[in-house]
């Protein structure tokens, strides 16, 4: 007997108008797993999502969560879900408390004592009888958090968690879906940013334009991600790159800004770095530019340019 | 969110094959569709008017040296105090009573758009029909709250101020205090099922136009259309079919002998428009794709 | 939302286009009509009599009045059917102390509305003015100088049967022969029944100016021309009317000669 999945969504199609938001998109979710859907913005991820909750019904193709679909069970297939979409919305004359106290009504009850517990959980607990309408948008998102740990979920949604809040709201959001994951919460995560998926996700699909362009692991992910880029500031730039015609295995060009732009492998880069340094030409500055990952999630969403839908077909194909 | 405990999550078991847990009802729904409702200014500010309102209404027209003799009972209204509330009830029925039960039904669904929270409360364990039936079910129990405190503030207020003497019906019959305030009462209670047709058209444009503004203003404005084509000759066919004309049954009370053909007439028309537009509503918010907030 | 406001514009426009051709080919049928009226002023009236009566400190009952009404909107050439501000009825009653006019009845002016209500306001000669004095010596509102009635959209609406003759009368203020001798009076006749028609004979002294048939329709008016010219030096004209269909004025009217 095959485990039952978390998600099992097969072929789902969503047209607006004209517009096809998603097209015949597949994504399946073991349970205790933590999955990522990446894409950029507007290539289907929140559409997707909210056939999930059933907020949008599909056209055409499967959803079912926990072996239930919305056909046979209605709003039973969310009984072990929760999770919120895009940002989370409370009414802003409710106190953060009373609107938890709301939802948790419509949830059937909770048990005793879980509204204080999840409050503390994302620390609202000082601020949970002022009204939602004077929240800053960091403590909206996690009041989100923790509407949804209300529900006691097996499954946890989450549309961009960390949307909008500044780099520490950022930090302690990954912390906190870090240790929901931890604790064998499955978890489904879309974002826009390879890095907040990379560091968390088992497996991922990238969308890009309503399709899939990627599905796998991100094990697989790597192997095919290009070499890393990376920004080197020296005291003699062009002896750097008279340097770097006789070095294989780095390619240097001098970028606009000045700067030497220096991809390839990591060993070679350090490689060159070394003979840079014996050279007697000095290192004063060396950023990364892109992770591989990133850059590979650049390459099969970009679509700027007219030839990236073929490419991020070939990458797929590549993978198969 | 820095003080994250150990023990934080509460919520994961076992991720096992069934997921059953228990839901929230229409009961559940409805409380916090009240509980939602009574945390908001608007639903009180028309509480409050109810009473209120009807107080300096009762004072100015009782002061007034000529009595307003084109409303109906006008004619008597500052020296009878059942014709005075019968007076100030066909003014309500004109805009006032559309107006005071959409502030609330033109509202209850159009705010889950303006406050983006249809995917907060869609997203629980409770189903579309079931916070449709709460909100509808909370509208139209403020519509009769609002209905009694307004018609009891006006017939206090006017046997009070003006007092209780004998009334001329529309037979020219003089009617007793005590049969007069039982028709009064009645009378009053003959515009509830207007009074809910005008919720239920409510409802279904705030479901439809998903605006507050919208919701709110035009049932009032649909109101008062209907009130002017009523008003007009050679298109009386379709006069009894319109949500108004309903608000005038309760005249056939004060004749004799009394006839009550269009206070029933009046039921099956309101009972049409809510069915219809509550039909309607029903289906836009079962169907619809939540794609805001 | 620009389609949604379409969508409504153009609902509402083949609402009212419906209605509008429904209207047409069922000619309108309204509540309101000749019949309802007739039935329900008389009970209207007589209780507000009554309530009159009480005031001013006498004793009468509805029953006792006998009251009885003949309505008509708006000439002989409109239907008597839907509401308007241009209903006559024709009313008698019986009240020994009130006696009715020789034609037989007050004339009432009624605003009637879509609604099945109307204002009726009646004849001061008959009902009183605005203002009357209560059996205590204090002015009070007369009930029955305007008063509101409303009845049954539903009840019957059989014919009553009440009819008026219409009232003939001589409407000039006085005579004003032109140069050549020549004289016309303006006459009319009123709500009623069959119209008016008979003769007017006029005088002026004893010189007999000559007989006149006239024959008009209900609510119109008319000009008879007499046959010979009024005398030098006549003062007034009396003129006697001999009305073969409605009702004139019993006794002979005379009207002064306005000299050119």
């Amino acid at each position: 007997m095959t485990p039952t999945l978390a998600v099992d969504a097969t072929g789902v199609t969503k047209n607006f108008g004209p517009v096809r938001a998603v097209d015949e998109i597949t994504v399946q979710v073991a349970a205790g797993e933590v999955y990522g859907v990446l894409g950029p913005n507007g290539a289907g991820k929140t559409t997707f999502l909210r056939m999930l909750f059933g907020l949008i019904r599909p056209d055409c193709g499967s959803i079912r969560v926990f072996d239930k679909s919305w056909d046979q069970a209605g709003v039973g297939v969310l009984d072990g879900v929760a999770g919120f979409i895009e940002s989370p919305r409370f009414y802003p004359y409710l106190t953060g408390r009373a609107n938890l106290e709301g939802l948790a009504l419509l949830d059937g009850g909770t048990r005793a004592g879980l509204i204080k517990e999840v409050l503390d959980i994302v620390d609202l607990t000082d601020r949970a009888d002022r009204k939602v309408g004077g929240y800053s948008y960091g403590m909206r998102q996690r009041l989100g958090v923790a509407a949804s740990l209300l529900r006691e979920p097996k499954l946890l949604v989450l549309d961009e968690p960390a949307n909008g809040l500044d780099p520490a709201g950022i930090r302690d959001m990954r912390a906190l879906v870090k240790r929901l994951a931890a604790s064998g919460l499955t978890v489904l995560l879309s974002s826009h940013d390879m890095g907040e998926v990379e560091e968390i996700c088992d497996n991922v699909t990238i969308l890009n334009r309503g399709s899939v362009a990627f599905h796998g692991t991100i094990a697989q992910l790597r192997t095919m991600a290009p070499d890393p880029g990376y920004l080197l500031a020296t005291t003699d730039d062009r002896r750097a790159l008279a340097l770097a015609e006789h070095h294989h295995g780095v390619d240097v060009s001098l970028d606009p800004d000045a700067a030497l732009v220096v991809t390839g492998r990591r060993s070679e880069v350090s490689a060159f770095v070394a003979a840079l340094m014996r050279a007697d030409v000095e290192l004063l500055g060396f950023t990364e530019t892109q992770t591989p990952l990133e850059a590979l999630f650049f390459m099969l969403t970009d679509d700027t340019r007219p030839t990236s839908a073929h490419r991020s077909n070939q990458a797929q194909e590549a993978l198969r | 969110m820095t003080a994250v405990q150990t023990h934080m999550d509460p919520a994961v078991r076992e991720s096992t094959v069934a997921v059953e847990r228990r839901r929230g009802g229409l009961g559940a729904a409805l409380r916090f569709e009240v509980r939602k409702l009574r945390a908001q200014y608007r639903g009180w500010a028309v509480l409050a008017g109810a009473v209120l309102a009807p107080i300096p209404i009762v004072v100015i027209i009782n002061g007034q040296s000529r009595p307003p003799k084109d409303t109906l009972f006008g004619r008597f209204a500052t020296d009878n105090g059942f014709a005075l509330t019968l007076l100030i009830l066909g003014f309500a029925t004109q805009w006032v009573l559309p107006l005071l039960t959409a502030i609330v039904a033109g509202d209850i669904f159009a705010s889950e758009d303006q406050h983006g929270t249809w995917k907060t409360v869609l997203t629980r364990s409770t189903s579309r029909a079931q916070i449709f039936w709460a909100k509808t079910l909370t509208a139209c129990g403020f519509a009769v709250l609002v209905l009694t405190l307004l018609a009891a503030s006006t017939i206090a207020s006017s046997l009070l101020i003006v007092g209780h003497q004998p009334l001329t019906g529309l037979s020219g019959q003089t009617i007793g205090a005590g049969t007069a305030l039982q028709l009064v009462t009645a009378s009053w209670a003959t515009t509830l099922a207007p009074t809910l047709g005008f919720t239920c058209l409510a409802i279904v444009l705030s479901v439809w136009f998903r605006n507050p503004a919208v919701g709110i203003a035009t049932p009032v404005v649909l109101g008062m259309v209907m009130v002017l084509i009523g008003g007009l000759g050679g298109i009386e066919i379709i006069r009894p079919l319109l949500l108004t004309t309903s608000f005038e049954a309760w005249h056939g009370l004060f004749t004799q002998p009394r006839f009550t053909g269009p206070l029933v007439e009046g039921l099956l028309v309101s009972a049409a428009w809510s069915v219809l537009s509550l039909g309607a509503a029903f289906a836009i918010v079962r169907r619809r794709d939540i794609t805001g907030g | 939302m620009r389609r949604t406001i379409l969508i409504v514009l153009a609902a509402l426009i083949a609402v009212i286009g419906l209605a509008s051709v429904v209207t047409a080919t069922t000619g309108g049928s309204s509540s309101v009509t000749r019949a309802r009226l007739e039935k329900s002023l008389p009970v209207v009236f007589a209780n507000t009599y009554v309530n009159q009566a009480n005031l001013v400190g006498r004793n009468v009952t509805a029953a006792s009045l006998h009251a009885k009404a003949m309505c008509d909107k708006h000439g002989p050439d409109v239907a008597d059917i839907g509401p308007g501000g241009d209903w006559n009825c024709l009313m008698s009653w019986t009240d020994p102390q009130v006696p009715m006019p020789p034609e037989g009845y007050g004339k009432f002016e009624l605003n009637v509305h879509s609604n099945d209500c109307f204002t009726a306001s009646g004849p001061s000669k008959l009902t009183g003015f605005l203002t009357i004095t209560d059996k205590h010596g204090k002015p009070v509102t007369n009930p029955l100088f305007e008063f509101d009635g409303c009845f049954d959209p539903h009840s019957d609406n059989a014919a009553t049967g009440v009819y008026f003759p219409s009232l003939f009368a001589i409407t000039s203020p006085n005579v004003t022969p032109t140069a050549q001798g020549r004289t016309t009076v303006k006459v009319n006749c009123g709500t009623g029944s069959q119209g008016c028609a008979g003769t007017v004979t006029a005088t002026a002294g004893r010189v007999n100016l000559g007989t006149m048939p006239y024959k008009l329709k209900e609510e119109a008016t008319g000009t008879l021309q007499l046959p010979k010219p009024v005398p030098a030096g006549a003062k007034e004209v009396t003129f006697e009317v001999k009305p073969s269909t409605g009702a004139g004025p019993t006794s002979p009217a005379t009207i002064p000669v306005q000299p050119r």
